[in-house]
């Protein structure tokens, strides 16, 4: 499974899980529809940590790298980058 | 030219005994039949050697026999307190000592058809609150107060003819006219179902309250006694929708339809005309101190389904003020809370420290001075003079420091054409001060999801407003005893025991 797709899976187990998955596009707007508020936004990251482990520096926690699952994914991405850069 | 209730019941009583007053259970009760019942109550009421200057209470569900005791505590000029029966046995204690009421009434059926009266002691623990400023009074009603004791609203009995007088010239309430009661007997909708409908001569197809969520008792009821008015909360209409939805029946003896107390959902509203293809729609809007206040009839033949039903212009000879939080009047478009003053409204609560804040004189448009109700109601007044409910002032609740109404938010949800009902709730939040979640129920063959809800609401609502969290059912939602959403019920389930709405 790709990691757009564990992404996918985990948003909508979590915050709804009447949808189906392949409902869910990559570019919608989570935070914009309510799906992700800012305590929502706390456990995407320890999801996150945990899954990807990753570290997340909270001074890097805008909201903006959570607004979409493509954005999140880019997210994701990035900071394996740099923990492999170490 | 107004006539006092059980003047206008005894004469035609009188003049045309055999013309039914009330269907009950599929039996018509004549005139002179219900006369008889109260006239035997009155006598064991008399029996009874109460004080004539302390009211009573009257504990009883809707019935025949209870009408025949409320009949004869009018003829007999007794002030009556007639709460709610679903309340806790406490708080029924707690009214009954409020108002002062001498002895608690029950109706007793007797074999041979007469109405005995039991009568049983008041705790007199509470606070007793009578007399009010002014003694002339019939009915008291109790409000339904979400939270603490309901408050005491009494009613002098020329407010009540007034109200009488205007309703059965509006809606043709006259002999030969069949007017359904849905509400049960302690509302203030029955002053225009049962008491302007007896006063005027008219016939009563009385609701049994234990059966008021059955559509096919409530679809036969309609039909077989011909009824003409029908006045209720939404969710009858909804009831009798599905009747239809499955047997393809319509009503079209009925003249006047009149929805209340709570939104109409849009998806309800159009299928109206289907079902009554002969009635006017109104929406009316009231409270229970100032009795019916605004009406707007709804031209639904004419394809007009506005998402937002207007309440409409005040009623003649009601005054309507909106003004801001600081007092300031609103002059044409704008939002502000309404108050109301009607030739129909009490004196003011029983409990006289309770009108501090709720009632408040200002000058009419013409200059007289009205002592004006404080609804707590937010409106908005349009620029064609429309007035629409934006929401209660105690529906709006902090988000994030925002201001936001739940009302404005179910307005969005209801909005979509596969939801039927829907009830927002806020839950105390330690971030958020409070978060809002959604109970929706879906139309049973929809693909509705908390998805496609939240798409539907993006344009519509601002960020603060949008739910944390949606349940979507197909199951209807949580109803108290009038019909009305319970919301307390509607939270989530693990917020329901410690979260208070």
């Amino acid at each position: 499974m790709d990691d757009t797709t564990k992404i996918k899976q985990f948003i909508v187990e979590e915050f709804m899980p009447d949808v189906p998955v392949e409902d869910l596009d990559s570019d919608y707007d989570l935070l914009t529809g309510g799906v992700v508020d800012s305590l929502g936004l706390l456990k995407v990251v320890a999801w996150l940590e945990t899954e990807f482990d990753i570290g997340v520096d909270d001074s890097e926690l805008g909201p903006e790298s959570f607004r979409t699952v493509d954005a999140i994914n880019e997210f994701v991405q990035k900071a394996r980058a740099t923990s492999n850069a170490d | 030219m107004t006539s006092s209730l059980a003047d206008g019941f005894t004469e035609h009583a009188r003049s045309r005994p055999a013309a039914p007053a009330l269907i009950w259970q599929a039996e018509a009760i004549s005139y002179g039949e219900l006369d008889e019942m109260r006239t035997s109550a009155g006598a064991d009421l008399a029996r009874l050697d109460l004080p004539l200057d302390r009211p009573v209470g009257i504990r009883a569900k809707k019935s025949p026999e209870a009408i025949a005791l409320v009949l004869a505590c009018l003829t007999a000029r007794r002030p009556f307190l007639l709460p709610s029966i679903e309340l806790a046995s406490d708080t029924l204690e707690a009214l009954f000592a409020q108002a002062g009421a001498s002895r608690v009434l029950t109706p007793d059926l007797q074999p041979d058809g007469s109405v005995g009266v039991q009568a049983a002691e008041v705790a007199d623990d509470g606070v007793c609150e009578w007399p009010p400023a002014s003694t002339d009074v019939s009915f008291m009603l109790t409000t339904s107060g979400s939270t603490g004791l309901p408050k005491i609203v009494p009613l002098a009995p020329g407010a009540v003819e007034h109200f009488i007088a205007w309703a059965a010239e509006r809606f043709d309430i006259r002999p030969g006219a069949t007017v359904a009661n849905y509400a049960p007997l302690n509302f203030d909708l029955c002053l225009l179902d049962i008491w302007t409908t007896l006063t005027c001569g008219g016939c009563v197809a009385l609701v049994d309250q234990d059966r008021a969520t059955n559509g096919g008792y409530l679809a036969a009821l309609l039909a077989d006694h011909e009824v003409n008015v029908v006045q209720a909360v939404p969710m009858l209409y909804r009831l009798l929708i599905d009747v239809a939805r499955e047997d393809g029946r319509t009503f079209p003896d009925v003249r006047h339809v009149l929805t209340t107390g709570d939104k109409m959902p849009a998806s309800t509203l159009q299928e109206l005309p289907g079902l009554f293809p002969n009635a006017r729609f109104y929406n009316i809007y009231g409270c229970t101190e100032t009795n019916d206040s605004l009406m707007h009839e709804l031209l639904l033949n004419d394809g007009e389904v506005p998402a937002n039903i207007p309440i409409g212009q005040p009623l003649p000879d009601v005054d309507a003020r909106i003004q801001t939080e600081d007092g300031e009047v609103v002059e044409g478009d704008g939002v502000g809370e309404l108050l109301v003053w009607t030739p129909f409204q009490t004196q003011g609560y029983l409990k006289s420290a309770l009108n501090d804040g709720k009632f408040a004189t200002y000058p009419n448009a013409a200059g007289d001075d009205r002592r004006y109700f404080r609804t707590g109601d937010i409106v908005r007044r349009h620029e064609d003079g429309s007035i629409t409910l934006e929401g209660r002032s105690d529906f709006y609740v902090k988000v994030r420091g925002a201001r936001v109404s739940t009302q404005v938010v179910e307005q969005a949800i209801q909005e979509h054409p596969d939801v039927i009902e829907v009830a927002v709730v806020a839950v105390p939040d330690e971030l958020a001060g409070a978060r809002l979640h959604a109970l929706v129920r879906r139309e049973p063959d929809s693909k509705l999801n908390s998805l496609s809800l939240r798409k539907h609401c993006t344009s519509r609502l601002a960020r603060t407003e949008m739910p944390s969290s949606i349940e979507i059912e197909t199951d209807p939602l949580p109803k108290t005893s009038t019909g009305k959403i319970d919301r307390k019920r509607c939270l989530p389930r693990e917020q329901g025991a410690q979260a208070n709405g």
